[in-house]
């Protein structure tokens, strides 16, 4: 029982990085962006290029971090502006972003081939014994730098005056620019951030299943589910949503059968699409409410 | 005029739109440094356009517009923002996920490094609003019209700009708020302050402002001295009453 | 500059014009089929490995053309089509293979199925809004792809294999291969359909809906029953792929999985979005560029990556996008000489309007108010009463005014009348018939129209296009007839009367010389005459105009007074909401006056306008 709560809360802190990538992007330039997976991947191949120079665990750690939020950065300026540059309510940065997710899964494979490659063990080797339950030292890592994350985000978000111009720029991006807030720079820095979050995922799962260029697949979809079950209102919520769908999954599997962590977090997010669309954890739909009757700009109330 | 002979604001055929077809054409208007200058007509007649153009909100703007000299129809909208003129928008816009000082400081971003003089800003808009200061810490969504109306003005005056610029800020509001704004932009002209107004109310223009412009179909139809205004009220009024 | 007036003879000239269609639209048509067919033939006989990729070039470009329909035309952006194929493909194959059924019998039964899925997911378009849709339909395909791999039904990882494709029988063998046969003609039906819809009146609707759905829905339009039955039929067509795919030989997961659905967005987008061939063209070209490309798999996927980026960042509009906006380059250019401009004139008495009230009945029967609100309340948050119970009474054939300062209440009472909104409290009558609790179509069909405070218009369609949107009420049989539109001979009269009806209503409110124009390319008082005209083209018993005023010239105001006038001596009762009280006074029989949300005075015009409050109210004497 409580095996299986902590061996899901490892992998769902994990999916919850992930969703809280994709949730810091689209919360601030309403994109989702479909190569954040990839980014995680990046995170891993990069690091584990660097492992095998002989570097020690610091530059490995950072160089892949550091790698995933420049890719961030790049898709945001190569797939993402010109697109809401000529038409701001487009949706063609499915397509665009959907290419960069191609190019950096098949580049990757090129580079560095396609199949696993050795990942430096990192913390994967000593066990930690809590309670009757027995995880890695870094899946406890997993877990504690998951949610340092995310409590630190959420900090810098509301207390902090950076954070408070990204709310600004997320509310009303037309008012935060007549504030004299730079959109454009702030959309790229919550790219980068995103790709970040996505590189962290990436060097704390690398252990574990080494360096494939594929991740990116299986880690987004479950990062995008995680968003979705934490709504978009508070990217925070994304992390929630991973641990919630990380224990699921890991109950599934030992209620029903392995292969049930296959189907069992799609009917999760089918049953909350279906019920609340907006997520479990989103603000009780007054923000909505209010911004629902706001009228379009040089259209006055009568 | 200021020191230099430059208007606050200059505004010279000012061309505007959103598509094809200009809403603003050829406009000619000026706001001389400690005037209080109304803009008023009819719907669709382009005062919402004017003033989004000095923002730097409206993409296909062409002619020339000056603060305080200096050209900025080719600037960026957050450059303008940063203390060259600052607006309350139609329907106020506040940042409603956040509370009323969190508002204020955030109209004082380009100031962020001064903290003294961000302090002094944020004194002068609770003396000017008394009222706001007891709401420091309410989040805006929490605050009626009128109270939101005062933190609207207050993230404006927070920019320390140059030119402010208000868009129907009696908009929605009940009689006695709208006394207080009237009340509030009084004392923002009697501090020396440079003010474009947006009004559909005609007595909150007059009671403000020392010129009016009456805009139709996007250019200026009229322009009075309000005194003049109050002498012939009948031609004003009969323009708008018939 | 006054572009809005027309002279008479201006006006018969562009009502003439309208009626003039290429002449070589029907011929090129025949032709192009002929083309289609000879090319099948082509194909049919060619090596087999030609085939195979026609085959998937078919089939994908049948999805391509149904998604086309709902993401391009309804804006409903659907990432669930490769699931509703895969449903097609592995109910074919399984209840052929397991249960026997006749494979022919199996092409309806898999359209009506997936058809049925796709109601379903479509009806939930109305729950969600555009990317949440997005994202569901994106689930339900990993759900089916899951479901796929996972149940033995569907044979697992593996897929199953799918029917063998029956043969030719030996007199018609020299066609060469039945497959190809069908599938090419598949893909000819979707073709023709989704051309069949853009010629239809319904097509001008659907994009409403997308883009102003405020002015399908006051037009009458049931938008949520349009959208969802066009999903459905967008799924059914999915279905007809799915089957033809199952005969390629295999049926496995991996072919359906969400890339595929992504893949299918893609080929839209690249071809061409909301074009008839630009679909067809965009699947055509992923789906065979493997085969023209031979390089190495991972350098493919690069530059497969990099297309796409380059296209969306280059060229959003896609490759048929492309040859339009040529297209229309040239005719513009061609057009510059013509007397559109010219048919500018002086000042004239606007064309009649052609109209008896709709209830040309006995004026004892029906009541003497046309709108009979009373007690009215509504709030938009609780506890901010926006009106306050208002009595708003509105004798038939009048023209009645409706003002107040900004933030009065105006257009909240007027939506309220027009369905838009619900009131908290009282009621609301229009011909004596209760209606508060209906929507806008409800409203339409009993007589009433509307229009907006800003011009709510399709910004791609012209004039003439958007104010045919108006008459939906008026057209016999749209939605039934439009996928075979063009060759019905009786719609096509059908469709031309609409079109000389929407000629003459622009004319008669005097944008006579813009019926050709985009709306995204004409001036904003043109904008507001073009609503004017959309909402008088039914033969309306009330129209309710929200500011029809603004932006116009002085001597347009003048004309849409005339017309106003013209509009009431014919029976139609006019409420006016308006911001310029001389414009009100002069020409209101009645005016009612609201200031946050009461009424301060009610009465004859000459009345109210001597009311002291209303002076109050206005100058704050």
């Amino acid at each position: 029982m409580l095996q299986v709560l902590l061996s899901g809360l490892a992998s769902g802190a994990i999916y919850g990085l992930v969703g809280m990538g994709f949730a810091i992007a689209f919360y601030v330039t309403r994109v989702i962006n479909f190569a954040q997976g990839q980014l995680l991947m990046v995170g891993v191949m990069v690091a584990a290029a660097i492992a095998r120079t002989g570097a020690g665990w610091v530059l490995t750690v950072a160089g892949g971090i550091g790698a995933a939020a420049l890719m961030g950065a790049v898709t945001y300026l190569v797939a993402v502006r010109p697109v809401l540059a000529f038409d701001r309510s487009s949706f063609a940065w499915l397509v665009s972003t959907l290419g960069v997710a191609l190019i950096l899964q098949n580049l990757a494979a090129i580079i560095w081939g396609p199949t696993s490659r050795p990942f430096p063990a990192l913390l994967n080797d000593r066990a930690v014994h809590i309670g009757g339950a027995t995880l890695t030292l870094q899946e406890v890592a997993a877990i504690v730098v998951a949610l340092f994350l995310a409590a630190s985000f959420e900090l810098v978000r509301r207390k902090t005056l950076f954070g408070k111009v990204g709310m600004a720029v997320a509310y009303d991006p037309e008012m935060a620019s007549a504030i004299g807030a730079n959109t454009g720079l702030i959309a790229v820095i919550a790219f980068a951030v995103a790709g970040m979050f996505a590189g962290v995922a990436g060097v704390l799962i690398g252990p574990i299943t080494y360096a494939n260029p594929y991740l990116g697949n299986t880690y987004g979809i479950a990062g995008f589910v995680a968003l979705m079950i934490g709504g978009t209102a508070r990217p925070v919520a994304a992390m929630a949503g991973g641990l919630l769908l990380g224990v699921l999954e890991e109950t599934a599997k030992s209620v029903i059968d392995t292969q049930a962590s296959d189907w069992f977090p799609f009917v999760v997010v089918l049953v909350i699409l279906l019920l609340a669309p907006q997520g479990l954890f989103a603000e009780a739909g007054r923000l909505r409410e209010l911004g629902r009757f706001r009228r379009r700009p040089g259209e006055a109330a009568s | 005029m200021s020191a230099n002979g430059e208007h606050a604001l200059e505004i010279a055929s000012l061309r505007a739109g959103y598509g094809r077809y200009d809403v603003v054409r050829d406009l000619d208007l000026f706001v001389e440094e400690g005037e209080a200058v109304a803009l008023l007509g009819p719907n669709g007649a382009g005062k919402t356009t004017v003033l989004r153009s000095i923002m730097g909100l409206v993409k296909h703007r062409r002619g020339s517009i000056r603060v305080m000299g200096e050209e900025i129809v080719r600037m960026r909208a957050h450059r303008i923002g940063r203390g060259l003129a600052a607006m309350v928008p139609e329907g106020r816009r506040l940042f409603l996920d956040q509370s009323v000082e969190d508002n204020l400081l955030l109209g004082a971003l380009h100031l962020r490094r001064d903290s003294d003089r961000v302090r002094r800003l944020l004194d002068s808009v609770y003396a000017l609003f008394p009222a706001l200061s007891e709401l420091r810490a309410r989040p805006s969504a929490a605050l009626s019209g009128g109270q939101q109306q005062m933190v609207a003005i207050g993230r404006m005056l927070m920019s320390d700009p140059k030119v402010l610029l208000l868009d129907e800020p009696s908009l929605g509001l009940a009689p006695l708020a709208i006394d207080g704004v009237a009340a509030a932009l009084e004392e923002l002209r009697r501090q020396g302050r440079s003010l474009l107004l947006v009004e559909q109310r005609v007595d909150l223009a007059l009671r403000v402002c020392d010129r009016v412009y009456v805009l139709s179909s996007g250019q200026v139809a009229l322009e009075e001295r309000a005194a003049d205004v109050h002498a012939e009220q009948r031609s004003l009024i009969s323009a708008y009453l018939g | 500059m006054s572009d809005g007036l027309v002279s008479a003879a201006g006006a018969e000239r562009a009502a003439t014009r309208a009626r003039w269609t290429p002449p070589w639209r029907g011929p090129l048509l025949l032709l192009g089929i002929a083309g289609y067919l000879v090319l099948t033939y082509v194909l049919a006989n060619d090596t087999l490995y030609v085939q195979g990729l026609v085959l998937v070039a078919a089939v994908f470009g049948i999805l391509a053309v149904s998604l086309d329909l709902v993401a391009g035309v309804a804006g409903l952006y659907s990432l669930g089509h490769a699931g509703l194929f895969a449903i097609g493909a592995y109910g074919t194959t399984i209840l052929h293979n397991d249960h026997g059924w006749n494979l022919f019998l199996l092409l309806p039964a898999s359209m009506l199925g997936v058809g049925v899925v796709g109601l379903v997911l479509g009806s939930l378009s109305l729950r969600v809004s555009g990317l949440y849709f997005a994202i569901t339909t994106f689930i339900f395909t990993l759900v089916v792809t899951v479901l796929a791999s996972d149940l033995a039904i569907t044979g697992g990882y593996g897929g199953l294999i799918g029917p063998i494709f029956p043969e030719f029988p030996s007199s018609l063998e020299w066609l060469g291969a039945s497959l190809i046969w069908c599938c090419m003609l598949a893909l000819l039906v979707a073709i023709l359909l989704s051309l069949g819809i853009r010629r239809s009146p319904l097509y001008a609707v659907l994009l409403a809906i997308r883009d102003a759905e405020p002015f399908a829905a006051a037009a009458g339009a049931r938008t949520s029953l349009l959208k969802v039955g066009l999903f459905g039929l967008s799924a059914a067509m999915a279905g007809a792929a799915g089957w033809i795919f199952a005969f390629q030989g295999i049926v496995s997961p991996s072919q359906f999985d969400w890339t595929v659905s992504v893949n299918i967005l893609v080929m839209v987008i690249l071809g061409g979005i909301n074009t008839t061939l630009g679909p067809v063209i965009g699947a055509a070209f992923i789906t065979t560029f493997p085969a023209h490309v031979s390089i190495n798999p991972f350098w493919q996927e690069v530059l497969f990556g990099a297309i796409f980026v380059a296209m969306v960042i280059v060229y959003p509009p896609g490759f048929m996008g492309f040859v339009h906006a040529v297209f229309r380059r040239a005719v513009e250019l061609v057009r510059r000489g013509s007397p559109d401009e010219a048919a500018r004139g002086a000042a004239s008495p606007p064309v009649a309007l052609t109209a008896a009230p709709r209830n040309g009945s006995p004026q004892e029967a029906a009541p003497a108010f046309a709108v009979d609100c009373r007690a009215v309340s509504f709030a938009y948050t609780k506890g901010a009463l926006v009106l306050r119970d208002v009595d708003f009474r509105v004798r038939r054939a009048s023209i009645h005014g409706l003002i107040g300062p900004n933030g009065s209440g105006k257009t909240t009472l007027v939506d309220l009348i027009a369905g838009r909104l619900r009131p908290l409290a009282g009621t609301i009558e229009l011909e004596g018939h209760r209606l508060e609790g209906t929507g806008p179509p409800a409203r339409a069909r009993h007589g009433l129209m509307r229009t907006f405070q800003a011009p709510v218009l399709v910004r791609e369609l012209t004039t003439a296009q958007n104010v045919g949107i108006g008459l939906y009420t008026r057209a016999p049989h749209v939605v039934a007839r439009a996928p075979v539109w063009q060759t019905l001979p009786g719609a096509r009269r059908d469709g031309r009367e609409l079109r000389r009806t929407a000629v003459r209503s622009l004319s008669f409110v005097g944008a006579g010389g813009w019926t050709k124009r985009r709306v995204a390319d004409v001036p904003h008082g043109v904008q507001q005459l073009t609503q004017l005209a959309a909402a008088c083209a039914p033969e309306p018993s009330a129209v309710i105009l929200d500011e029809p005023l603004a932006g116009l010239a002085p001597s347009e105001v003048e004309h849409t007074g005339e017309l106003l006038r013209a509009l009431r001596d014919a029976g139609v009762t006019v409420i006016l909401i308006e911001h310029q009280p001389r414009f009100v006074f002069e020409l209101c029989d009645e005016v009612t006056v609201l200031d946050a949300g009461e009424v301060v005075a009610s009465g004859p015009a000459a009345e109210v306008r001597e009311d002291r409050r209303v002076r109050e109210v206005y100058l704050g004497q």
